[in-house]
Parts: structure tokens; C-alpha cells; sequence
């Protein structure tokens, strides 16, 4: 029965996460939505980064990169491209099922409002008459979470050879390549003064009868939450999954592994692709939440808020890595009130980061499956150790091969 | 367009040549450690000419045809470079190239020093130090704070002497800490918990220091004044000539005087180095636990000790390029972000944990950045993608070459490992 | 499920009203205002640190004053860190969670640009202090006010004062590549470019250290004068490096960025930046007003510093002319502070603000573009000059226009 308690635990926080926009009043509702929202956001990308990383042992520093593809192709795709009944006959544009799908031209980062692309110049020119449509949403993210995926399967292909710290470094600088032409490129990206998005419902939305704004934080919240959930339940389904003993064997052992049957070239793209598209679908849907996106959110640091989450929930444990992340994304922003000791004043904006560099070491060092995975194995584990023990006992003698944390099921 | 044409004509060649000749290699049971480098290389330089010449003669690849097949693709893209944008100023003006050569030399001189500090601690505790950024950036705030808030008027080498201590105490004390469960197998993947551990390290301490120091960008003074001078005198044109804050070579080549000592002190750091090295029996030690762990032990080496030294010293070395650029960069917390990233590309480059690697990556790396900042022709974007020129080399370093220039297959322990 | 449909419905509604009525805490003491200003990097520091004393001060003189509707008000500050995901965050939890009726300060320009969408949206007024792209009050949002100067007036406040320097011919830029940046230096080429000079922009990321590179190839264009444009210490860098090649403002007219009117930062990380002409809001110090007397010299007092920075005043009377309009609606009710703000005169340290354009005129009606909206209209621009080494801001020379010049320019080039 005790086995249980993790899972019983489990849907608990669960159900609670689900009730807790209906429950929640107070004034600061909007807040807490919000913070809410982003710990979401930030734990897929943690479980799915402990799975590539902790899990399949491809350890990627690249996260963010995939992230930021996927929040840039739809908002891209948002920001460039509507469909029109007529033509601009200003544009780049094609005729699209009796409708005209047209390509607006950057105009890049302005002052003024005199400068107007040309879809702005040839709505001024009907007076009101036309009515654009915007690409819908939706399709956006869509296409955000296949460009992800495409982008983590070629570097999956290009990193075949690479491991450990070559692998690390090969993805880091990846990354640093894309936020440098995300940086520069400001005429198409609009550069660090950031690529505005429509909201994840423009027209809002109606669940269940109640008719939502599109500023509401309720369809992000349950949206994000359903995206984390249909994340955890891929990864859950793969680690039980043929792949997931064989990605683990990639971890292990690479060599002995291929020289066992394992197609290591195949699971280790695998791998990356579907993680990155998680990444890259977390990006979008977050993009889109908050409606804007800058290359700061390729900044190192903001993938090391990503590692140091999954490493405090459980390296290899991607549920532990994403209740981590929804647990240190709340922590972090409730302490940011400065308060006083014997007469000084604490600055915790800055001093709570120190903390948790101090927390990440100390987690590393003493508590290498992070703090959250232990306990869940803690329970799961009841009464295996005895029988292991016998078994090992009567197979391979003592020390029969290394203890590891089981993969959570 | 010519230029571009080029490059794409170059890339699809090279990456051609990569995979056949890889496939030629190993289809002919040679050595094909280097064989994806030659093939793109030949792909690149010759085309499908080079890929046949290779694939019908499958030479040996040796240093000669690597180098020579490397050198003949950088002219190549020069070439074509000249002929596509003559106007440039990177063709036109001799005086341009050389201010910019020398530039890039200098500033690389002071990357690899830096560079040459993770390079050491990867040859010894085999770990990538990812706090070599935060080194660097205490190196820089301690010679600031002591010069200017602490003890006003201490002469900045006593500055300089005192920030290097205190980051070399910061080094050890963390590797004790830290470090040690790395080395007896009590942690299954040591190489990505090095990482992980060393992130931790960066974090708080550039949180710390913000918290401490707050985020106002500061300077030290500069630690020379050049005298007022020039020689020959009347001769035209001058060779040298000095002011209070630059030197000035045949009238074209400005060198300021806080990037010259700079970079004078880190050649005579290294030299130091280099003696400590192999002259000393600490030295000797050191290098032989970078070789070969457990011979070094069984040798009467104490590997553990040698760890803790390689990682003071190497963030020691950090925190002296630190101290030194100080007087020529304003600093911030957040300073030490870029010349990380940028020591990782010398690294890859050279090869990671070889010294000499890392000292001729970072000039390398110092010459891509000043002729990628120098030649790229729209001068809106060109300084933009400065952080982007580095990485350009570490992944294609990875991906070719992944030992890099004089990188070791096989060190000790996990390094060797790709 | 119908219980939970309510539930839902019921909890929606009241987050939303929770939102749009202000009244609902119009009695409650103190009175929350926001006070937005870049404390860590990549923000201004150094701007930010001053902005938020100034408004810390702000708040202790309206409370010393008998404070607004028979309450104190009390000044949230919050950290944009200079970007605009931060900035939108940091508006959305002032709103929120700290339940503030209004919104004062602000540094970036793309912090402004991003957040004021979601002060519109949450209909909360907001004066924006230092902000100058023209699209905040080009966008005519119904609760976004300004007391800073448009970026089109920065722009020309620079390159007519560059027009008449003699002896300029070209002229080196150096921008950074944000919504201030870019803009700037595009306004900035067209108005030299109108008075016949040649132009040649270099942009840069911010956070970029070396400028070596780029200081040789802005060497190599010859150029006789050099605009920086850039923020933060990349604006010292920049300065600094510029010095040792020997273009630097020893060397020929220089106008630096603004973050050089912080004077002592200015002289500790540019040691050879004398002469060096920098943009000044505001007028001079003997000019000031009776409220702008009384802040200096309690500002410097506080700060320790030896001149008080315009955005420092700014800050203030952001703040000061929020608690004026709240007084004047008698209630905290947005639609009602928006309405006292247009009709407002408020005697500020910078001089007497006003907003001439709103919903009751259209800017267009004065034939003046989208930007008038909700703008005050007579922000002075001065052009000063370090004349001497370690001078203060303050006290430096002001050379540009004729109308407030206490000293003439010295041109190094001649």
C-alpha cells in the first residue's frame, strides 16, 4: 500500500493544480496565475531536458535554442503572414482558395508610426472595407513545435559522434549562434526590442459556457497544464517503452549497447526530437501567453534555471524534474521581498539567486537523484531492496552491478 | 552573390567530402580520425577534383596534407572575398588588415591565456570548468575594489598579485568541497557532474558579487602611462609613437596601453607557467597525472592534490586575465558570460586539454573575430554577430575535428572520451 | 456541472473586477503607485539607482505634504532589468498583485513600448518618466502619458547641434540594435544626411565589451565626428576604446551617450573622455524651478552626488504629478485620475507639465503627429559640454541651444 503513496501524492498536487484557478480568489489572482503559468512552461522544458539529459544521457545545453525556435517560427508566422479577400497589391502575396494570403514586408524597429508595412498602407488605402484575417494560432504553435523537432532531429544527426562535454559545449554554442542572429537580424526579428505575438485566444474563448478574454488567465493556465500533462504522459509512455530501456543503455553504454543490437544512430535522434519538440511547443504556447519574445530568453543563465530545476526535482526522474520546476518557479518568486535583519535591509531580488546557486551545489553534491526523486523512490522501493538482495544473492554474487534510481512509472 | 555562390558551392562539396571519404576510410580499414576534416577540407578547397584525388589515392592523412588542405580554404574564401566586394576595406586598405591583425593578435593572446586555464583543469580533473567566466570576472571586481575603495593608491601589480590569491583560495576551496566525490567513482557520470557543479559555481558567484558589489559598471585606472615619445625621430613614417594611452605603430596600428601590458604580462605569466611546468617537480607531477592517473600515483604522485591545484590554478589564471583587462573594459557582474563562451571555442579549438591548443586557438579565435568584425560588409550587423564568429569555429571544430588542433585522443580518465 | 461552470464564471469575473476597479481600494491606506526602473543589468543601473531615490523621495515629500485623499502613498519600485518580457511581468504583478492605482518611472525605451500595452489593457495610468520612443504616445492609448522627451526631438536636439560644429564633414554612429537604438540613429542620419553630411552607422549588442574592432573600422572611414547612442556601459566601452585608437573626444567632437551625465561613473571608466558633448534634459541648474531647487538639493543630499540627472527629475515628477491628479479626481478611479492628468498643471521640478493633447483634442488638430498624445510638449534639450577633467554634469557647460548657452564649445579639432 505504501508503494502508493507517491502516486496518491501525485494526483493530489494534481487535482489540486487542476481546481486551483476555480478556488483561488484573493487580489493578487492574476499574480499567481501567472507564476503559475511560467513554472508550467518551465517544467516541460525541465522534464523534458532531464530526459535527454538525465535520462538518455545526451547532455544537451541547447534547450533553450529548440525553446526559442519554436516561440519564434509562430510568432513569425503570426507576425508576417494574414490572409486577405483582396488583393494588397502592395505585398508578396498568392492566391490561397479564393482568398490571398499575403506576406508582409519587415519594416524592422521604428519610432515613429509614421512608417507602416505594406498590409497597414493598403488597409489605410480601403478605408475599413477589407477584413484581414490573422493565421490562426493554433497552426502556429504547430508549426513552432514541428520546427523544434526538425531542428533537434539535424542536431541529433550532427551530434552522432559527439558525448559528455563535447556534446554540452557543441549545443551551447548552437544556441549562442541562434541568439546572435536573433540579436542581429532586427529587421526580420525586431532584435532585443522583441517580436510581438497575438494572445493564445485572440478572440477569447468559451469553455463550458463561460466566455473567457483573451487576457484571462484561466485557458493559458489549463492550457499549459494539459500541454505539461500530454508531455509527462509521452515521456512516461516512451520510458516504459522498448525506447526507453534502450535510450537508458545509451546512457550507459553507448558502445556496448550498439554492439548488443541496439540501433544507437536511431534512438539517439530520437531522442533529441521529440524532447526538442516539447521544448520548442512549450515555447510557443509560452510565447504566445506572454505576446512577447526577445533573444534574452537564449541568455545562459536562463537555460541554468532550466538544468539547476531539474537537477534539485531529480536528474533522472523527469515527474521529479517538473514538480522541481513548478515547485522552485513559486519559491523563487515569493521570495522576492527584501526584508530587514538587525538593520539591513536583504535585498532578495539579487540574494534569493544566491540561495539557489547554493541550494543547486549542495543538491548536487550531497543529494545526487535532487530532492524530490528520492522521495517518491523512497516509498516505490519499500521491501524491492530485501528482494534484490536475494536475488542478487543467487545470480551474480555481491555487488552485482550498480544501484540506480528506477525510472517512475 | 559570387561570394555566396562560392560558399554554397564549398559547403555542399565539403560536406560531400566529409561523408565519402569517411565511407573511403573505413571501407579501406585506415585511420579516420581525420578523415571527416581532410574530406571537407578537400571538398571545399578542390571540389569534386580534391574528393577524387582522395578517394582514388586514400594518402595517409598526415599533418601536412591536413594543414595544407586547411590553409588552401581559408585563402580560397579570402580570394573570393577580394574579388566579390572589392571596395572592401579589409582589400583596399594594407594599414586596415594590419591594425586589425595586430588587434586581433593581442586580445587573442589574452583569450588563450584565459583559455589555457580551462585547458588545464580539463587536462587534469577532466571537467569543463563552466565558472571560468565568474574567475575572470572576480579577477577584474577584486583589482578594481582593492585599487580604488579598499586601499587607494597600492600600486595595481601588488592589486593584480592580491586578486590572483584570493581567486587561486576561492579555486581550492571549492575543489575541496566540491569536487572530490568526482574522483573515486562515487558519482556515475563524473564529466557531466563536473558541469553541473561548476554551473553552480557561476551562479552564485555572480549573484554574490552583484549582491555585494551592486551592478554599476566600474574600471580600474590604467596601470601604465606610456611617456610622450616617438621614434625615429623625423622619419616618415614614425615607427613608434606613444601617448598617455596608446601607442601608435607606422602611424596605422594603434595598440592601447592597458591591452599592451596586458598582453605583456600574460607571455611573461606563461613563460612562468611553462617553467613551473616542466621544470619543477609540482610541475612534472601535474603533467603526469594529466597522462596517466594511475601510474601517476603508483609514480608517488598524489593525484588528489594535483586536482586541487590544476583547478586554483586554473581559476587563478581567469581571474588574472581578469585583473589585467580591468583597466581596459568596464565591469559588471555579468562580464565574465562572454569571455567564457569564448574560452570553450579555444579550447574546442586547440583541443581540449592541451596548453599549447589552447594558447594558438586563442589567437586564432582573436584574428576570426577581428576579420569577421573587420570584413563583414554591412557594418550594422557586422559587430552584432560578434558572438556568433566563436561559435561558428566550435561547432565546426566538433564537428570535423572534434580533438581539435593538438587535442589527445586518449587522455586519462573520462576525457578521452567524445 | 453546473456547480463548477458557476464556480468558474463566478471566480472569473470577480478576477476581472478585482482588476478594473481601483475604487475598490481608493479607501484603503496607503495608496500603492508603481514605480518601474532598471536595477540590474542588462538594464542602466546607474539610471535606474537614480530614478528610484528620486522617486523614493517623491513619495516622502507628497507624504510629508499631507499625502493624497488623507492617505500616504507608498512607492513600489520594481526591476525591469532593461527588457521588455521583464518589463510586461513586472507591470502585470504592480497591477495585480501589488494593486497599484498608478504607474510612474521608467528607463528603456522597450521596456515602455512592451509594458504599456499591459497598463492600457489593465487600464492603469501611466506617466512614463525616461522613455522616448515616439510610438508610446504614438499608439494614443487612453491611460500612457509622458514627461519625457519624444526620441524624433533627442534625435534632432543632436544632429542640429551637430550641424554647427565646423569642420564636420562625416560622421561615425555608434547605435545599439534595441527599439532606441535603431530608431535614433536612423532619425538621427536623415537630419545630418538633410544638412549635407555624410553618415555611416555601426550597431552593436549590448553587453559587448570589446570594441576594438569596430573602433578600427570606424577609424578607417575617417570620419570628423562621432555620435554614440548606445546605453548603458556600453556607451564607456565604446568612449573609452574610441580614446586610445585616438578618435576619441580629445581628438575630434564627440557626442557621448547618455549614460556619461552620471558623472562619477563617467570619469572613473572614461579617464580620456574630456570634451566629450553630451545631451542634457532639462534646463540648467541656476534655471530651475522652486520645486526643481528644492529637489537637487535634497537629492543630493541623499545620493551624495554632486549634480542631479534629468531622468532623476523626470522620475520624480512622475510621480509627483500622479499623487496631483489622484488629489484632483478625488478618487483613484482610473477613468477619473486619466481625466484629471489631461486637464492637470502641475508644477514640476522640470518646469510646468502638462498634457495639451488627449481624448478632448486630437494632436492633428495643431497639425502635430499621433505622438502629441498625451505628451508634454515643452521638455527642454540642452547639448553640454565637459569642459574640464572630473567636471561634474552639473556644472558642465552648456553650449546648445542659444537660449539656455553658458559657455561657448570648444572644438577639439581646430
Amino acid at each position: 500500500m505504501r508503494k502508493q503513496i507517491p502516486n496518491i501524492a501525485g494526483g493530489l498536487f494534481l487535482i489540486f493544480l487542476l481546481i486551483f484557478p476555480l478556488i483561488y480568489g484573493r487580489a493578487d489572482y492574476d499574480y499567481i496565475m501567472h507564476i503559475l503559468i511560467t513554472g508550467f512552461f518551465y517544467a516541460i522544458l525541465a522534464a523534458s531536458w532531464s530526459m535527454l539529459s538525465g535520462y538518455a544521457g545526451q547532455f544537451s545545453f541547447g534547450h533553450m535554442g529548440f525553446m526559442a525556435i519554436g516561440a519564434y517560427t509562430t510568432g513569425l508566422f503570426c507576425h508576417y503572414i494574414y490572409i486577405s479577400p483582396e488583393p494588397t497589391g502592395l505585398c508578396w502575396e498568392t492566391g490561397f482558395f479564393g482568398q490571398w494570403l499575403v506576406v508582409v514586408n519587415p519594416i524592422g524597429v521604428t519610432s515613429t508610426t509614421l512608417t507602416q508595412d505594406c498590409l497597414r498602407q493598403a488597409l489605410a488605402g480601403w478605408g475599413g472595407g477589407v477584413e484581414v484575417t490573422s493565421m490562426p494560432v493554433p497552426l502556429g504553435i504547430l508549426l513552432g513545435t514541428i520546427m523544434g523537432g526538425i531542428a533537434g532531429f539535424l542536431i541529433g544527426m550532427l551530434v552522432l559522434r559527439l558525448r559528455a562535454a563535447y556534446l554540452a559545449l557543441f549545443t551551447l554554442g548552437f544556441s549562442e549562434i541562434l541568439k546572435a542572429t536573433i540579436s542581429a537580424e532586427i529587421d526580420i526579428t525586431r532584435g532585443q526590442a522583441g517580436l510581438e505575438l497575438p494572445p493564445l485566444y485572440p478572440n477569447g474563448v468559451t469553455w463550458f459556457g463561460s466566455y473567457f478574454e483573451p487576457t484571462d488567465k484561466i485557458p493559458p493556465y489549463y492550457t499549459m497544464l494539459a500541454l505539461l500533462i500530454v508531455c509527462l504522459l509521452i515521456l512516461t509512455w516512451l520510458a516504459r517503452s522498448k525506447f526507453g530501456l534502450f535510450v537508458r543503455a545509451l546512457r550507459e553504454d553507448q558502445d556496448a549497447a550498439a554492439a548488443l543490437g541496439v540501433n544507437t544512430v536511431r534512438y539517439k535522434v530520437l531522442v533529441f526530437t521529440i524532447t526538442c519538440a516539447m521544448a520548442a511547443a512549450a515555447g510557443a504556447v509560452q510565447g504566445h501567453y506572454v505576446q512577447i519574445i526577445t533573444p534574452n530568453m537564449l541568455f545562459l543563465l536562463q537555460m541554468s534555471l532550466v538544468v539547476a530545476m531539474a537537477v534539485i526535482g531529480g536528474i533522472e526522474n523527469f515527474v521529479a524534474a517538473a514538480i522541481g520546476a513548478i515547485l522552485l518557479q513559486v519559491a523563487l518568486e515569493l521570495l522576492r521581498n527584501s526584508f530587514v535583519i538587525g538593520g539591513i535591509e536583504v535585498d532578495m531580488t539579487i540574494w534569493r539567486l544566491v540561495f539557489f546557486g547554493i541550494l543547486l551545489m549542495v543538491t548536487l553534491r550531497f543529494f545526487r537523484n535532487g530532492l524530490i526523486a528520492p522521495v517518491i523512490h523512497y516509498f516505490r522501493r519499500e521491501g524491492v531492496a530485501e528482494e534484490t538482495v536475494a536475488k542478487r544473492a543467487t545470480l551474480t554474487g555481491p555487488g552485482g552491478g550498480p544501484h540506480r534510481a528506477e525510472a517512475p512509472d | 552573390m559570387l561570394f555566396w555562390g562560392v560558399i554554397v558551392w564549398m559547403i555542399v562539396w565539403g560536406v560531400a567530402g566529409s561523408i565519402l571519404i569517411k565511407r573511403r576510410y573505413l571501407a579501406r580499414d585506415l585511420d579516420t580520425s581525420n578523415a571527416n576534416f581532410v574530406g571537407a577540407m578537400a571538398g571545399a578547397s578542390l571540389g569534386p577534383v580534391g574528393i577524387a584525388a582522395l578517394w582514388t589515392k586514400t594518402p595517409k592523412s598526415s599533418n601536412f596534407l591536413i594543414v595544407g588542405l586547411g590553409l588552401l580554404t581559408v585563402l580560397l574564401v579570402a580570394v573570393t572575398f577580394s574579388f566579390a566586394d572589392p571596395e572592401n576595406i579589409c582589400v583596399t586598405s594594407g594599414g586596415f588588415v594590419a591594425s586589425q591583425f595586430v588587434n586581433g593578435l593581442i586580445i587573442g593572446i589574452i583569450y588563450g591565456f584565459m583559455a589555457l586555464g580551462l585547458s588545464l583543469i580539463f587536462s587534469i580533473l577532466g571537467v569543463v570548468s563552466f565558472a571560468h567566466g565568474e574567475f575572470y570576472m572576480i579577477g577584474g571586481m577584486l583589482v578594481y575594489f582593492i585599487t580604488a575603495v579598499w586601499i587607494p593608491g597600492v600600486p595595481p601589480l601588488l592589486a593584480v598579485m592580491g586578486a590572483c590569491a584570493i581567486a587561486f583560495v576561492i579555486g581550492a576551496v571549492f575543489e575541496r568541497l566540491m569536487l572530490t566525490p568526482m574522483y573515486h567513482g562515487k558519482i556515475d557520470r563524473p564529466v557531466e557532474y563536473g558541469i553541473l557543479v561548476t554551473f553552480g559555481l557561476a551562479f552564485t558567484l555572480q549573484y554574490f558579487v552583484q549582491a555585494l558589489a551592486g551592478a554599476n559598471p566600474v574600471k580600474a585606472q590604467r596601470f601604465l602611462s606610456f611617456p610622450r615619445w616617438s621614434w625615429p625621430e623625423g622619419a616618415d613614417p614614425v615607427w613608434i609613437k606613444t601617448s598617455r594611452g596608446s601607442m601608435t605603430l607606422f602611424e596605422q596600428v594603434s595598440i592601447s596601453s592597458p591591452r599592451f601590458t596586458a598582453a605583456i604580462t600574460c607571455i611573461l605569466v606563461l613563460l612562468a607557467l611553462l617553467y613551473l611546468l616542466h621544470r619543477t617537480w609540482t610541475g612534472k607531477a601535474l603533467r603526469a597525472v594529466s597522462q596517466d592517473r594511475e601510474a601517476a600515483a603508483i609514480a608517488g604522485i598524489n593525484p588528489d592534490r594535483m586536482n586541487m591545484l590544476a583547478f586554483a590554478l586554473g581559476g587563478m589564471i581567469a581571474a588574472l586575465a581578469g585583473a589585467l583587462l580591468v583597466q581596459a573594459f568596464s565591469w559588471l557582474p555579468q562580464v565574465g558570460a562572454i569571455p567564457a563562451m569564448r574560452s570553450f571555442v579555444i579550447v574546442v579549438l586547440g583541443g581540449l586539454g592541451s596548453l599549447p591548443g589552447a594558447f594558438v586557438g586563442g589567437i586564432m579565435v582573436g584574428l576570426v573575430e577581428a576579420a569577421g568584425t573587420g570584413c563583414v560588409p554591412d557594418p550594422q550587423k557586422a559587430a552584432s554577430y560578434i558572438p556568433a564568429y566563436g561559435m561558428i569555429v566550435l561547432t565546426l571544430t566538433l564537428l570535423l575535428r572534434p580533438t581539435g588542433m593538438f587535442g589527445r585522443r586518449f587522455a586519462s580518465g573520462a576525457h578521452g572520451q567524445f | 456541472m453546473t456547480i463548477p461552470t458557476r464556480r468558474l464564471s463566478l471566480v472569473a469575473s470577480a478576477g476581472v473586477l478585482a482588476l478594473s476597479t481601483g475604487v475598490a481600494w481608493a479607501q484603503d491606506c496607503p495608496i500603492k503607485i508603481g514605480g518601474m526602473a532598471p536595477l540590474s543589468a542588462p538594464g542602466t543601473v546607474v539610471g535606474g539607482e537614480a530614478m528610484r531615490d528620486a522617486m523614493l523621495i517623491a513619495e516622502e515629500d507628497i507624504n510629508a505634504a499631507g499625502g493624497v485623499l488623507g492617505c500616504d502613498i507608498d512607492v513600489v519600485i520594481g526591476d525591469t532589468e532593461g527588457l521588455p518580457e521583464k518589463g510586461t511581468a513586472l507591470m502585470e504583478k504592480f497591477i495585480s498583485q501589488d494593486g497599484v492605482v498608478a504607474v510612474g518611472g521608467g528607463y528603456h525605451s522597450s521596456v515602455g513600448v512592451a509594458s504599456k500595452d499591459v497598463a492600457d489593457r489593465l487600464q492603469t495610468p501611466t506617466v512614463f518618466a525616461e522613455t522616448w520612443n515616439d510610438t508610446i504616445t504614438g499608439d494614443k492609448q487612453k491611460y500612457i502619458f509622458r514627461i519625457a522627451p519624444l526620441s524624433s526631438w533627442a534625435s534632432s536636439t543632436i544632429w542640429k547641434h551637430a550641424l554647427e560644429i565646423p569642420g564636420v564633414e562625416k560622421v561615425a554612429i555608434l547605435t545599439e540594435n534595441t527599439d532606441y537604438g535603431i530608431p535614433a540613429a536612423e532619425e538621427t542620419t536623415r537630419g545630418l544626411e538633410s544638412g549635407g553630411k555624410e553618415v555611416v552607422t555601426f550597431s552593436v549588442d549590448i553587453g559587448t565589451q570589446d570594441y576594438a574592432g569596430i573602433v578600427q573600422r570606424m577609424k578607417a572611414e575617417n570620419p570628423d565626428m562621432i555620435i554614440v547612442l548606445a546605453t548603458g556601459e556600453a556607451g564607456y566601452n565604446f568612449q573609452q576604446q574610441a580614446a586610445d585608437a585616438g578618435i576619441g573626444s580629445l581628438d575630434m567632437p564627440f557626442h557621448a551617450g547618455q549614460v556619461s551625465l552620471e558623472s562619477k561613473a563617467y570619469w572613473e571608466n572614461v579617464p580620456d573622455g574630456n570634451y566629450a558633448f553630451v545631451q542634457r534634459i532639462g534646463v540648467p541648474e541656476n534655471l530651475f524651478t522652486e520645486e526643481g531647487k528644492a529637489f537637487a538639493a535634497k537629492y543630493k543630499e541623499r545620493t551624495g552626488k554632486d549634480a542631479v540627472e534629468s531622468y532623476a527629475m523626470e522620475a520624480y515628477d512622475s510621480i509627483a504629478i500622479i499623487a496631483q491628479a489622484i488629489n484632483e479626481a478625488g478618487t483613484t478611479d482610473a477613468d477619473a485620475v486619466v481625466a484629471a492628468l489631461e486637464g492637470i498643471e502641475h508644477n514640476g521640478t522640470l518646469g510646468k507639465i502638462y498634457f495639451p493633447y488627449g481624448s478632448g483634442k486630437d494632436p492633428s488638430e495643431d497639425g502635430h503627429g499621433d505622438e502629441y498624445w498625451h505628451q508634454w510638449p515643452d521638455v527642454a534639450l540642452t547639448v553640454i559640454q565637459y569642459q574640464a577633467e572630473g567636471e561634474n554634469s552639473g556644472e558642465a557647460t552648456i553650449v546648445w541651444p542659444d537660449a539656455y548657452k553658458t559657455g561657448d564649445p570648444i572644438f577639439v579639432n581646430q
